[in-house]
């Protein structure tokens, strides 16, 4: 898995690539959010697009960078899941929590 | 046509990824296209994870057995821990309440969403199988992780 961040005004894209699972996948979201929100980032956009699956380990580091930035008083959203993530963000009923876009114009505009 | 094929593993997430492959590998030999294949590999990798975490936990020492089957109708996948064993009825559901906001648990919901059957044979002193199985009369075909759609902004 690679995560790159870019830098919109207030919002952070993290674009992240490859496949988010136990072991590695998962290490790395944490490290990336983790450090963006350490940095005091307080909208961070995780663009999933080029993400081909994740596990259950993935999705739950999803779930806890999601606990993480609330603690924090930021804001996580997701943007453009791939068919699979989205299948699993739906089974797991995450797509109730999760603020999820499709166009990255109007996920920046909404923080 | 039937054809058999066995792993043995220590209790390490690292041989994850392999089990993964290899179990993509024969679904797609047993002629299950790619995204159901890549659906029994995210099954079997449950089912791996979760004998080697919650089964054995993680004492490397502890061994993993992992059998895949096919036979004319049926892919047939076992995953036996070394653990105490454990009680299925007594998991919690993940998709309810403030259970959807846990960050782990999700394993069993995966595993019964990817594949056609999922069953748990506790031995007592022997650890737990988890058999799991896809059918192969409507393999490639069925659909049935795709037909769930969401709402999207």
């Amino acid at each position: 898995m690679k995560a790159n961040a870019r830098h919109h005004g207030k919002v952070t894209v993290v674009d992240l690539s490859g496949k988010i699972t136990i072991g590695e996948g998962d290490l790395k979201l944490r490290q990336a959010v983790g450090g963006l929100l350490d940095e005091g980032r307080k909208n961070v956009l995780l663009n999933l697009g080029g993400v081909s699956y994740m596990d259950s380990a993935g999705i739950g580091e999803l779930v806890a960078c999601y606990k993480r930035a609330t603690e924090k008083g930021a804001s996580l959203k997701l943007l453009n899941p791939s068919g699979k993530v989205q299948d699993l963000l739906v089974l797991t009923k995450l797509q109730e929590i999760f603020d999820i876009y499709r166009d990255e114009r109007e996920a920046l505009a909404s923080f | 046509m039937g054809r058999n094929v066995k792993l043995r593993l220590a209790s390490r997430i690292g041989y994850v990824d392999l089990v993964h492959e290899m179990a993509e590998s024969l679904a797609r030999e047993a002629r299950f296209t790619k995204p159901e294949a890549l659906n029994i590999g995210l099954a079997v990798r449950e089912a791996v994870i979760n004998a080697m975490k919650h089964g054995n936990g993680l004492d490397a020492a502890k061994m993993v057995d992992v059998e895949f089957r096919r036979n004319a109708s049926t892919f047939r996948v076992l995953v036996k821990d070394q653990g105490p064993g454990f009680d299925e009825a007594r998991m919690s559901d993940p998709c309810e309440g403030a259970n959807v906001l846990r960050t782990s648990g999700r394993g069993i919901l995966f595993m019964k969403h990817f594949v056609d059957r999922v069953a748990f044979q506790r031995r007592r002193g022997k650890g737990t199988v988890v058999v799991l199985e896809k059918r192969l009369d409507n393999g490639g075909r069925n659909g049935r992780s795709a037909a769930i759609t969401g709402r999207r902004r």
